[in-house]
């Protein structure tokens, strides 16, 4: 699905997920306004090669990490 | 009050599903006759309306995942996510009887698409979507064995299928929430 213009995130972010133990993630999915509330829904890939694994998680249970850090 | 999923499924799916039917309805009338384009066609159509009723799916699952999942400690959240992503076959496998029973018993509950009885030509159709589906994405110039050639009446009829059941799905999930829950998920 697109994302629309007012989603804080996009495809591409690298992103910290609160309170979870995961390193940051890159942002492969925009899923929608699929979560409670209409709340935008995003797949971060939180593993990667060889056995990439993914979640999907709420925009307020995620954080920008800023590039180069 | 239907899902975000299956409303998605009416307003937006549906509508770019009637598009490439019209699409083709009009190729296959043309003159003179271009039937190199009606079959194509034809058969990006099939794999449209696999691929959104898959998605329809995967919507569905993450919607309800998500509704499960804001009831939980916030802490205990990332760790329920990850369960309900790990290893889902609606988001790599066709939308089978069997991946989409698979993926939504995570629910905790049965998932018998036979105890509605409107669902067994839908059942049919699914399978015949799906065998045609496998086929078209890898080029094989033949109907798959026990599957009917593809028309554009056979296609419609898949759609009506895959329509009825977005409906049945959702209203399935509504009530098995509700259950878990106690209260309307949607």
């Amino acid at each position: 699905m697109a994302e629309p213009a007012a989603t804080a995130f996009k495809v591409g972010d690298i992103v910290k997920i609160r309170l979870s133990g995961f390193r940051p993630g890159k942002i492969v999915e925009y899923r929608g306004p699929l979560g409670p509330g209409g709340a935008h829904i995003y797949r971060v890939r939180v593993r990667g090669k060889p056995y990439p694994a993914y979640t999907e998680v709420r925009e307020d249970q995620l954080e920008l990490v800023p590039a180069g850090s | 009050m239907p899902s975000a999923s299956l409303l998605r499924w009416q307003n937006d799916r549906r509508a770019r599903l009637a598009e490439m039917d019209a699409h083709c309805a009009a190729a296959a009338a043309l003159a003179p006759p271009r039937p190199l384009l009606a079959e194509e066609g034809l058969r990006a159509y099939a794999m449209l309306l696999s691929g959104h009723f898959q998605g329809f799916c995967r919507d569905l699952y993450t919607e309800s995942s998500q509704i499960i999942v804001a009831q939980v400690a916030a802490h205990l959240q990332g760790a329920v996510q990850m369960q309900f992503s790990a290893e889902l076959k609606i988001n790599s496998s066709n939308p089978t009887v069997e991946t989409i029973r698979k993926d939504f018993e995570r629910f905790g509950f049965t998932l018998d698409f036979h105890a509605d009885q409107a669902n067994g030509p839908r059942v049919t159709h699914l399978g015949e979507m799906n065998k045609w589906r496998n086929a078209i994405a890898h080029q094989r110039p033949t109907a798959p064995p026990g599957v009917p050639p593809l028309t554009l009446a056979g296609v419609q009829a898949w759609r009506v299928s895959c329509d009825g059941l977005a409906a049945w799905l959702d209203g399935i999930l509504y009530n098995e929430l509700r259950r878990i829950l106690g209260v309307a998920p949607w």
